[in-house]
C-alpha cells in the first residue's frame, strides 16, 4: 500500500477528531452548544516512513488455543472450556492489554495440557512421534523439532530444544516412551512460546527505526488474524524461505487464507463480538400469545450470523450490510416473524419498509431490550458506540438528584421523557434516548410494530452531538435513521476501525491512524468488505513493528 | 449440631455429602494456629434503603434487623452493620457510577483510564490497586493449595463491571461460574492414593520446571514490556508449583462431595442451585483447608437478570432504577436481597457445622458483604450497605449497628486487614487513608 500523501495529514487530523475526540471530550452542560470543532490529539507525520504502533505479546484466547491444538494435534475436545473468559476491551476479547494470565487460567492450563497430551499419545503417538526403531532419545528429538515448530510457530532454538530433550530423556529413563512424549507435550503447551504470540525479539543490531516483522512473526500475525489459529505448513514454509516480506506475497497468502473454513469462523467471531451476540445466550423472553422456541436467543444469534455471513461473503459491501431488508429465519423462528420457511437452515425473507439493514436485525433489537419492553437507552448507546465509534460522556460523579418516579403504566417513551426533563440527566441522555427512540418500531421480540398497547408507536427522534455534522438533527422513523447512519462517513470509518481493533488485538493509537486513514478513505469510496481485511494486512501498521526496546534483565 | 470425626454437610438438593475429617487434619488443625478466613460477598445494583437499615434503633447494640436481613436473625449476634461508610474514592478518576463503585469496593482505589464502556457510555479501565482479599490471602494462605477461590453466579462477562477481586493494579481475578469446574479444581484429585499422588506431583513439577526454563530462555530475548508480562505469568507458574505439595496433604485428608451435574452458568433456572453450591463448596474448601480466602459474587453491576424462582421477572438494573414510589418494583428488589441474605445465612450455618478447636469454622471466618452502589435509582456511592458477618474469634464484636456519619470506606478496609494482623498502616488511595475505622475492632 502506498504511503499517505501530504494532504492526507490534514484529513487525518479531522479523522482523528471523529474517531477519538468525540470519545474524550468532557460532558458538555446541556445548555451549551455541543462541540463541533475537531480536536487535534497529536501530530503524527505519516511521511517519515512506516509509523507502526506497539507489538505487545499476545496471550492466546480460548478459541485461538483450541483451534491451534485442533490443527496441530487433532484434539477437538474443547480443552479450553474451563479457562476463564478473556477480559474484553472495546468489545473484543483478543485485546493484548486486557487479556492476561490469572491464577485460575494457569491452573486450568495445566489441566488442559495434561488432558491434551494424554489424548494425543493414546490416539496418535505413531503420527506425532513415530519411532520404528523402538523408543529412543533420537525419536524424541525428532518429535521435539517437528511438533515444537508447529506449536512455537517457528523452529526451536538449540537451547529450547535441549531443555525439552532433557525432560524427555529423564522421563524415558524411568517411564514409557508414550509418557516421555506426553510430558514434553505438556511442557510445550504451557511454554510461553506457545501461549504468547511474541513479535519483538532481540535483533542482531540495535534498532532505531520501525522494522519489518520477521517472517515467522508475519506468518503468525496473518494466521491468527485470518483463521484464529496457528500458521499452517504452507505459511511456515513461506516463512522459512523468507517469502513474506513483500506486499505481493502477503496479499497472496491473505487471499489463500480467506478461502479456508476457519476464515469464515473468524468473520463470524468478529461479528459476534462486535455486535455483542454473546448476550443473546443469556436472554429470556416469554410472550402471552406466541409460544417462543426455548432457545430463542441462541436462534436469533444464528439468524444474525446468517445475515452478516451473507452480507460479508456474498453481497460483500457496506451498503448491503447496512441497507438490506432481508431477515434470515429458520423453521423455529419463522412463525415469530410471520414467515414460513419450508427448507432446513436459515432462509432470507425480504421485509421491505420494515427492515433497514444490520441496525434493525431482530437479534440486535432483542439483545437491546428488556424482557417485557424495549430499551431506547441500550439501543441509543449501542448505535453510538458500536456503529459510530462515538462515546457518551459519563454522568457526573456522585450524582445527587431526586430520582425520577415514572408511572409504570405509561408508554415506554413517556417514561423515558424523565431522562431529558432533568438538566443533570439530560447531559448524557439527550445523546442517547432520542436516537434510541428511532427503534421503537421494534418490540422486545424484534418484531416490527406500529402500535404499542393500542396506541400508535412514535418513532421520531434525533441524533445529537456527533462530530460529523450531517448526522445531527431530527428524523422520522427507523428508515430515515438507518439511511442517515448508512450514508455517513462515520459509520464506514467506524466499521474499518472495529476490524482494525480486532485484527491488531489492541486499541488504535495516533500512530496507527497513518495506516487506518487510507483504508478508511478507500472504504468510503468502495465499501468493499472482504477487501478491508486485505488492506489491513497490507498496511504498515500490520507489516511493521515499533523498534525493539531492550529489556533490562535480558541478554546484552 | 457440631460435627465430629465423620460428618455431613447438607449438599445438593438435600442430599447428604460425606466429608470425613481424618486424623491428620485434626492434627494439622491443632499444630498450626487456627486458620482464619475472609470471604467477600457482592450483590449488584444497590439495595432498598428502607428495607436494609436497622429499625427501632436505641443504641449500637439495641436494634431490630430490617426486612432484607431477617434470614440472618439467628446470626444477629455475629453481624456488624455499618452506616455512614462512603466510597469517597469514587470522586477520583474516570468511569460511570457502577464501574467506579465496583472497582473501589474492595480495593479502595479509583479506576484506571481505559476503554470499558458502561450502560451510559462512560469509559474506564480496571481498578488501580490490589483488593483486601488478596492481601489477606498473602498473609494467611501461603501454605494452602489454592491462594483464593473466586466464585460467581451468572457473571461470565469479563470487564470492570464484573470484577471485585484484584491481584494488583489493573490485574483483576476472574471468578469461576460453574460448580462442576469448581468441584474439579477443588476435589477431583482428593481420592488419589497418597503414593500415586506423589508420582503425579513429581511429574507435574518436572513439567513445570521445564516450563520455567523456557520462560527463562524467552525472557532474555523479548522487549521490555513483554518481559514484564512474561514475568507476571512466570510468577503464577511458580506459585502453582509451590502449592502442588500442599495439594497432596489436602488430598490425603478430604473426601469428594457428590459430583455436581453440568449446568449452564448463564441459565436462570440453574442460578439458585449454583449459588447454593458455591457457598457449600467454599465451606467444604475451608473445612479441608484447601483455601482460606474466597469471594462469592452474584452476577455483575448493571446486569439484566431475572430471579424467576422468587417470582421476580423484572430485569436487574432496570428494577433498581424504579422510582421510590413504585411499590411493586421496590418489593421485587427487596425480595432479591432477602434471598441473598438467606444464602449468606445458609453459608454461615454450613461454617457453624464444621467443628474447629473449641468452636466452629464460623468463629474463624469473616464475611464482608456490599454492593457497588447504595441506592440503585440514584447511583449513590455514599452510605454503602456494608455488612460484616462473623466475629473472627471476637476481633470484630458482633450484634452491632455502627453509625459513622460519613467516613471513607478505606478505613473499614484497613481495619479488616488489621483483623487479620496485616501490619499495613494504610490501604487504598492515599488521599482517603484516614487510619482505622474507630471501634470496629475489639
Amino acid at each position: 500500500m502506498s504511503r499517505p500523501s501530504a494532504p492526507l495529514l490534514v484529513s487525518l487530523l479531522s479523522l482523528l477528531s471523529g474517531l477519538a475526540a468525540g470519545c474524550q471530550t468532557e460532558a458538555p452542560p446541556p445548555e451549551e452548544p455541543l462541540p463541533t470543532e475537531p480536536q487535534v490529539l497529536s501530530q503524527v507525520d505519516c511521511q517519515v516512513g512506516p509509523v507502526p504502533g506497539e507489538a505487545p505479546a499476545r496471550l492466546l484466547t480460548r478459541s485461538a488455543y483450541e483451534n491451534s491444538v485442533a490443527d496441530i494435534l487433532g484434539d477437538t475436545s474443547h480443552p479450553a472450556a474451563a479457562f476463564p473468559p478473556e477480559n474484553q476491551m472495546l468489545g473484543f476479547n483478543n485485546n493484548a492489554e486486557a487479556h492476561q494470565a490469572s491464577p485460575l487460567l494457569v491452573s486450568e492450563m495445566l489441566n488442559a495440557a495434561e488432558g491434551i497430551a494424554a489424548r494425543t499419545v493414546s490416539a496418535k503417538l505413531d503420527e506425532i512421534a513415530p519411532c520404528p526403531t523402538g523408543a529412543t532419545v533420537e525419536c524424541g528429538a525428532a518429535f521435539i523439532r517437528t511438533v515444537g515448530e508447529r506449536l512455537f510457530r517457528r523452529p526451536l532454538t538449540l537451547e529450547e530444544e535441549q531443555v525439552f530433550s532433557r525432560l524427555f530423556a529423564a522421563t524415558l529413563a524411568t517411564d514409557s516412551y508414550a509418557n516421555a512424549v506426553s510430558v514434553v507435550l505438556q511442557a510445550m503447551l504451557q511454554s510461553p512460546q506457545f501461549l504468547y504470540r511474541i513479535e519483538s525479539v532481540r535483533p542482531k543490531a540495535v534498532e532505531s527505526a520501525p522494522a519489518l516483522l520477521g517472517p515467522y512473526e508475519m506468518a503468525t500475525r496473518l494466521s491468527y488474524f485470518l483463521t484464529d489459529s496457528a500458521p499452517d505448513p504452507e505459511l511456515l514454509q513461506a516463512a522459512s524461505s523468507d517469502a513474506l516480506s513483500t506486499p505481493l506475497a502477503v496479499e497472496a497468502q491473505v487471499r489463500r487464507l480467506l478461502q479456508q473454513p476457519r476464515a469464515r469462523a473468524m468473520v463470524a467471531n468478529f461479528h459476534g463480538q462486535w455486535l455483542g451476540t454473546g448476550e443473546l445466550g443469556r436472554i429470556v423472553r416469554e410472550d402471552p400469545v406466541l409460544s417462543l422456541p426455548a432457545n430463542f436467543g441462541t436462534l436469533l444469534a444464528s439468524s444474525l450470523q446468517a445475515f452478516t455471513d451473507s452480507m460479508f461473503w456474498e453481497k460483500g459491501t457496506f451498503d448491503s450490510l447496512f441497507n438490506s431488508n432481508e431477515l434470515f429465519l429458520d423453521k423455529q423462528l419463522g412463525p415469530v416473524f410471520g414467515h414460513t420457511p419450508t427448507t432446513d437452515g436459515f432462509t432470507a425473507f425480504p421485509e421491505p419498509e420494515q427492515r433497514f439493514g444490520l441496525l434493525t436485525q431482530p437479534a440486535l433489537m432483542v439483545a437491546l431490550a428488556h424482557p417485557n419492553q424495549t430499551a431506547p437507552v441500550f439501543r441509543g448507546v449501542f448505535v453510538r458506540e458500536h456503529f459510530l465509534c462515538s462515546d457518551v460522556p459519563p454522568p457526573p460523579p456522585n450524582l445527587n438528584a431526586v430520582a425520577p418516579d415514572p408511572d409504570p403504566k405509561a408508554t415506554t417513551r413517556e417514561r423515558f421523557k424523565q431522562h431529558t426533563a432533568s438538566a443533570t440527566c439530560a447531559a448524557c441522555h439527550t445523546l442517547i434516548d432520542p436516537l434510541g427512540f428511532g427503534f421503537e418500531n421494534y418490540d422486545q421480540l424484534g418484531r416490527f410494530r406500529t402500535q404499542e398497547n393500542g396506541l400508535p408507536v412514535d418513532s421520531t427522534g434525533a441524533m445529537n452531538g456527533f462530530a460529523e455534522e450531517g448526522l445531527n438533527g431530527p428524523f422520522v422513523g427507523p428508515k430515515e435513521l438507518a439511511a442517515r447512519i448508512s450514508s455517513s462517513t462515520s459509520a464506514r470509518d467506524c466499521l474499518v476501525t472495529q476490524w482494525w481493533r480486532y485484527a491488531a488485538g489492541r486499541s488504535e493509537t495516533a500512530a496507527d491512524l497513518c495506516s487506518l486513514a487510507p483504508i478508511q478513505q478507500d472504504f468510503r469510496q468502495t465499501g468493499a468488505l472482504p477487501e478491508v481485511l486485505v488492506k489491513i494486512a497490507l498496511s504498515d501498521a500490520f507489516r511493521y513493528r515499533a523498534p525493539y526496546v531492550r529489556n533490562p534483565g535480558g541478554a546484552p | 449440631m457440631k460435627l465430629g470425626r465423620r460428618h455431613f454437610l447438607r449438599g445438593t438438593a438435600g442430599a447428604l455429602v460425606a466429608l470425613p475429617l481424618l486424623d491428620s487434619l485434626q492434627v494439622r488443625a491443632q499444630m498450626a494456629a487456627t486458620p482464619r478466613r475472609l470471604v467477600l460477598m457482592y450483590t449488584p445494583n444497590g439495595t432498598i434503603q428502607s428495607a436494609w437499615w436497622p429499625k427501632n434503633v436505641t443504641g449500637p447494640t439495641s436494634f431490630d434487623l430490617n426486612t432484607t436481613l431477617t434470614p440472618l436473625e439467628a446470626h444477629k449476634s455475629r453481624l456488624t452493620i455499618l452506616g455512614g461508610v462512603d466510597l469517597s474514592v469514587t470522586g477520583v478518576g474516570p468511569g460511570g457510577p457502577h464501574q467506579r463503585g465496583i472497582g473501589a469496593l474492595f480495593t479502595g482505589r479509583e479506576l484506571q483510564e481505559g476503554k470499558f464502556v458502561d450502560g451510559c457510555g462512560a469509559n474506564a479501565g480496571w481498578a488501580n490497586g490490589v483488593s483486601i482479599d488478596q492481601v489477606v490471602a498473602t498473609a494467611v494462605g501461603a501454605s494452602v493449595p489454592i491462594k483464593s477461590l473466586e466464585l460467581a453466579a451468572r457473571c461470565t462477562q469479563a470487564d470492570v463491571q464484573a470484577r471485585i477481586s484484584y491481584a494488583g493494579p489493573g490485574n483483576p481475578l476472574p471468578p469461576m461460574n460453574t460448580p462442576l469446574e469448581v468441584f474439579n479444581r477443588l476435589f477431583a484429585n482428593l481420592d488419589v492414593p497418597v503414593n500415586l499422588a506423589a508420582q503425579v506431583i513429581a511429574k507435574r513439577k518436572s513439567v513445570l520446571d521445564t516450563v520455567q526454563e523456557q520462560y527463562g530462555i524467552l525472557k532474555k530475548q523479548v522487549s521490555s514490556n513483554d518481559a514484564t508480562k512474561l514475568e507476571r505469568h512466570l510468577d503464577l507458574v511458580r506459585d502453582l508449583e509451590a502449592r502442588l505439595t500442599a495439594s497432596a496433604s489436602g488430598g490425603a485428608v478430604c473426601a469428594k462431595p457428590a459430583t455436581p451435574s453440568e449446568q449452564d452458568p448463564e441459565g436462570e433456572a440453574e442460578m439458585p442451585e449454583i449459588v447454593r453450591l458455591h457457598f457449600e463448596f467454599l465451606a467444604l474448601a475451608f473445612a479441608c483447608d484447601l483455601t482460606r480466602v474466597g469471594s462469592v459474587q452474584i452476577s455483575n453491576a448493571l446486569n439484566r437478570i431475572r430471579y424467576p424462582w422468587l417470582g421476580s421477572l423484572g430485569s436487574g438494573h432496570t428494577l433498581s432504577h424504579s422510582g421510590d414510589n413504585d411499590v411493586a418494583a421496590t418489593q421485587e428488589v427487596v425480595t432479591r436481597h432477602t434471598w441473598h441474605a438467606q444464602m449468606l445465612a445458609h453459608f454461615m450455618d454450613s461454617l457453624g457445622a464444621i467443628a474447629e478447636g473449641e468452636g466452629s469454622a464460623l468463629d474463624n471466618t469473616l464475611v464482608v458483604w456490599c454492593s457497588e452502589v447504595s441506592k440503585g435509582n440514584l447511583h449513590t456511592l455514599v452510605n454503602m450497605p456494608f455488612l460484616v458477618a462473623g466475629t473472627l474469634g471476637g476481633r470484630v464484636p458482633g450484634g452491632r449497628y455502627m453509625e459513622y456519619g460519613a467516613v471513607p470506606h478505606s478505613q473499614l478496609l484497613l481495619s479488616i486487614l488489621h483483623a487479620f494482623d496485616v501490619p499495613d498502616t494504610s490501604f487504598g488511595h492515599p488521599d482517603f487513608a484516614k487510619g482505622d475505622l474507630p471501634g470496629f475492632l475489639a
